[in-house]
This record gives C-alpha cells, sequence and structure tokens, in this order.
C-alpha cells in the first residue's frame, strides 16, 4: 500500500456512486442531458470533475481529481428501463443538497437506499384512475356513456394483465402486446355483442394507456439538446412499442372480424 | 361556445393527466399540480380549437402552456418540471387519429385498386402526418420554455422578473 491509497479509495468510491446515480436516473426516465447535469453536479461537489458516456442500456465515467492523478473508470448496465418519476424527483431534490450541505458518500449511499426504498402507488389506486384516463381518452373521441364505461373495464383488465405479465418477466414489448391484445378484445367483445354503438370510439381507446410518452418525450429533448443516439434510440424504442400496441389490436381485428 | 360540454371535457384533461402521472409514480405532493396543468393545457387546446385553429397548431398552444406552468409549479413543489409536464400532455396524444392511420396502413397492405387505392392513400398519409406534427408539438412545446430561458435547470428561474435587492428594500 503506497500514500496514495486513502485518496484513491475516495475517488473510486465517489465514481461508484455517481455511477449507481446516473443509472438509476436513466432508467428511471430521465432524459440523457438531465443524467449528465446531476452526476457531473454531484461530481463538482466533491471537487472531481466528470466526463459521462450516455448510452440507452449502459454508461460509462472518468472521474478526474483537480490535478489529473487520480482517476476513476467504470461502465454500468442500466437495468432495465421503467419509469419512475418519484426517483428522478428525489435524485434530482438530493443532487442540490449534495452541492449545497457538502454531503458525503455513506449519506449519499444512505439517501439512495432510502429512495429506492420508496412505495410505488398501491394496485387499487393505480388501476381504477389509469382506467378512468382510458375513459378520458373516449370522451375526447367523443365517446358515449356506454363507451366510457367499455373503456374503463378494458383499461383496468389491460393494466392488470401487464403487470402480472411483467412479474412473470416477459420481454417487454411483449408485455405491451399482452396488454393492448386483452384490452382490445374486451372492448372489441362489447361492441360484438352491440353495447355499443360505433366500435370506432371504445375500441381505439381503450389501448391508449399504453402510449410511449415517457420515450417519445425524452427522444425529443434529446434531439434539442444535442444527444442524436440517445434520441434515435429512445425513438425507436417507443415506435417498437406503439408497433406492439398497434399489433395487439390488430389482433382482436382479425378474430372479431372488424373492418 | 358550449362552456359546460368544454368544462366537463377539461376536468376529463385533468382526470387523464392524474391516471398517467399515478402510472408514473409521481411524488403525492405533486398530484394536484398535474391536475392543474393537465386541465390549463386541455382548456387552452379546446379553446384554440372552437377558434378555427388546426389541431396542430391547437396541441402547440396547450403544450406550450403546460410547459410554461411546468416551471412555476418545480418551484412551489419541489421537483423538476417533467415530473409535472408529462402525464400532462400525454392526454392531447391524438389517439383516434393514430387509430385511422394504422388501419389505413393495413388496407393499403391489402388487395386494393385504383380509385379506392388513391382515397386510402390521401386519407391514411393526411392522418399519419397529422399525428406526427402533433406528437411533435406536444414534446416541443414542453420544452420550448425551457430553450427560451436558456438555463440549465429551472432552479434558478423566476417567471416573474426579480426587483433587484436595493430596489426591493426602498419598496
Amino acid at each position: 500500500m503506497n500514500e496514495a491509497s486513502p485518496r484513491n479509495n475516495q475517488i473510486k468510491r465517489v465514481g461508484f456512486i455517481l455511477l449507481e446515480i446516473g443509472s438509476i436516473l436513466m432508467s428511471s426516465g430521465a432524459s440523457t442531458e438531465r443524467v449528465r447535469r446531476t452526476v457531473q453536479r454531484i461530481a463538482n461537489s466533491f471537487n472531481y470533475k466528470a466526463e459521462l458516456f450516455i448510452t440507452f442500456s449502459a454508461l460509462s465515467i472518468t472521474v478526474i481529481n483537480p490535478r489529473g492523478s487520480d482517476t476513476y473508470n467504470g461502465i454500468k448496465r442500466t437495468p432495465s428501463h421503467t419509469v419512475n418519476f418519484k426517483t428522478v424527483s428525489g435524485i434530482s431534490r438530493m443532487s442540490w443538497a449534495v452541492a449545497e450541505e457538502k454531503w458525503t458518500v455513506d449519506q449519499i449511499r444512505h439517501e439512495l437506499s432510502r429512495l429506492n426504498a420508496l412505495p410505488h402507488y398501491s394496485r387499487y389506486i393505480t388501476l381504477p384512475l389509469v382506467g378512468l384516463a382510458g375513459a378520458a381518452f373516449c370522451r375526447f373521441a367523443g365517446g358515449t356513456v356506454s363507451d366510457l364505461l367499455i373503456v374503463f373495464v378494458a383499461t383496468v383488465a389491460g393494466l392488470f394483465v401487464r403487470q402480472e405479465i411483467t412479474k412473470l418477466k416477459f420481454n417487454q414489448y411483449l408485455c405491451i402486446y399482452f396488454a393492448s391484445f386483452t384490452a382490445s378484445l374486451i372492448a372489441g367483445l362489447s361492441v360484438k355483442l352491440g353495447m355499443g354503438g360505433n366500435h370506432e370510439h371504445a375500441f381505439a381507446t381503450s389501448v391508449l394507456f399504453l402510449i410511449p410518452g415517457v420515450p417519445l418525450i425524452n427522444s425529443f429533448s434529446d434531439v434539442i439538446d444535442g444527444n442524436l443516439q440517445n434520441a434515435l434510440i429512445r425513438g425507436l424504442h417507443g415506435f417498437v412499442i406503439s408497433f406492439a400496441i398497434a399489433l395487439g389490436l390488430l389482433t382482436s381485428m382479425i378474430l372479431y372480424k372488424f373492418s | 361556445m358550449d362552456w359546460t360540454l368544454l368544462l366537463e371535457k377539461v376536468v376529463w384533461f385533468g382526470i387523464a393527466a392524474i391516471g398517467f402521472a399515478v402510472l408514473f409514480n409521481v411524488p403525492v405532493r405533486t398530484l394536484p399540480a398535474t391536475f392543474i396543468l393537465g386541465a390549463v393545457g386541455g382548456f387552452c387546446k379546446l379553446f384554440l380549437l372552437e377558434h378555427q385553429t388546426t389541431i396542430i397548431l391547437a396541441s402547440l398552444g396547450g403544450s406550450l402552456a403546460i410547459g410554461l406552468l411546468s416551471i412555476s409549479a418545480a418551484h412551489i413543489k419541489h421537483a423538476p418540471p417533467l415530473v409535472f409536464s408529462t402525464p400532462a400532455v400525454i392526454p392531447m396524444v391524438p389517439g383516434i387519429l393514430a387509430y385511422r392511420m394504422m388501419l389505413g396502413l393495413i388496407k393499403l397492405a391489402g388487395d386494393v385498386t385504383g380509385n379506392s387505392y388513391n382515397s386510402i392513400l390521401n386519407e391514411t398519409v393526411n392522418n399519419g402526418l397529422k399525428v406526427m406534427l402533433i406528437l411533435m408539438s406536444l414534446a416541443g412545446g414542453v420544452a420550448i420554455p425551457m430553450l427560451i430561458a436558456r438555463k440549465e435547470s429551472v432552479k434558478h428561474l423566476r417567471l416573474k422578473k426579480k426587483i433587484t435587492g436595493t430596489d426591493k428594500e426602498k419598496v
């Protein structure tokens, strides 16, 4: 052990935690520029300089001390992308606190584990509220009260199937496909039985709770910020999700012989 | 203009925003602000639509309103603006148009010839372009207020110009 080892240890610890923060932010639905800014803000508060290379599925970091005598290099894979704005908001607040109050690495680690343990909304809240959001889409399209009810039931069922299938660790696009198929199957059934007037309203809006809003909006912000690679990849991700939704709808249409 | 119908749809916009906010697992303290943002954005869109604006410009207006308000909301509730603006703009996504575009594409891939092919092609391209431009104006409208402010973070950004320290003391 040489005398530089404690300092070396510090830069390593900071680098580790920065990689972790970056990968959590990326997978929770922050734009590329936000990930970079947040990580650099925290690195600066330790008086280090951080350079990041951010992609959709992994990020790489170089942390340098002011004299350039110590560096840390690391790569971390990003966990699968699931939108979670509670962590985005929590980490953003934390980064300001770190910069203003000069937190230690241990404090950051403690706060990260607290943020990770924060509960999600329970299923009994999520299902009806998202069902209402689906009904709202139907209302904008000009649906009647019976259409709204149909879409509510279809959306709740579709989201339930999505949650259950995600637990079984299927491919994420396949999960979307199954959810879209379930929702449109239920909406289509009521149309087939003659409960709704015009089938277009209920049938088309029953799958809209699946639209990939966060990838598409982040794709646009990435274009503006000049992170064109990530923008293209996010756009493609959103496009494949849309395609999976359309495929689910199409399967129901073929089954019910709608045209 | 039918105000009760407009009001009802505006409330639905707010409800849809709340639904997506819950789906995205936002902090509980931001939910009321998200409802208001969604409702105001919806109101702007419907109001513009009533006054002979195209659906593309109306969506841009609605999302601009959401983008501006999300900066104030971020200050009041201490959360990044995207937490408010993303769930609020998603209800404006043109679902029916996208559905019609998809139907059109499927029909074009089938066996159609002559005049009916032309009319389906016309409709599909029209719907597809509308969907694309509306999506771009939604994402753009949310981003534009940040671009104009030329700030990396909204943390130190105030919508109203601040009175300088000395002036404030005098007043």
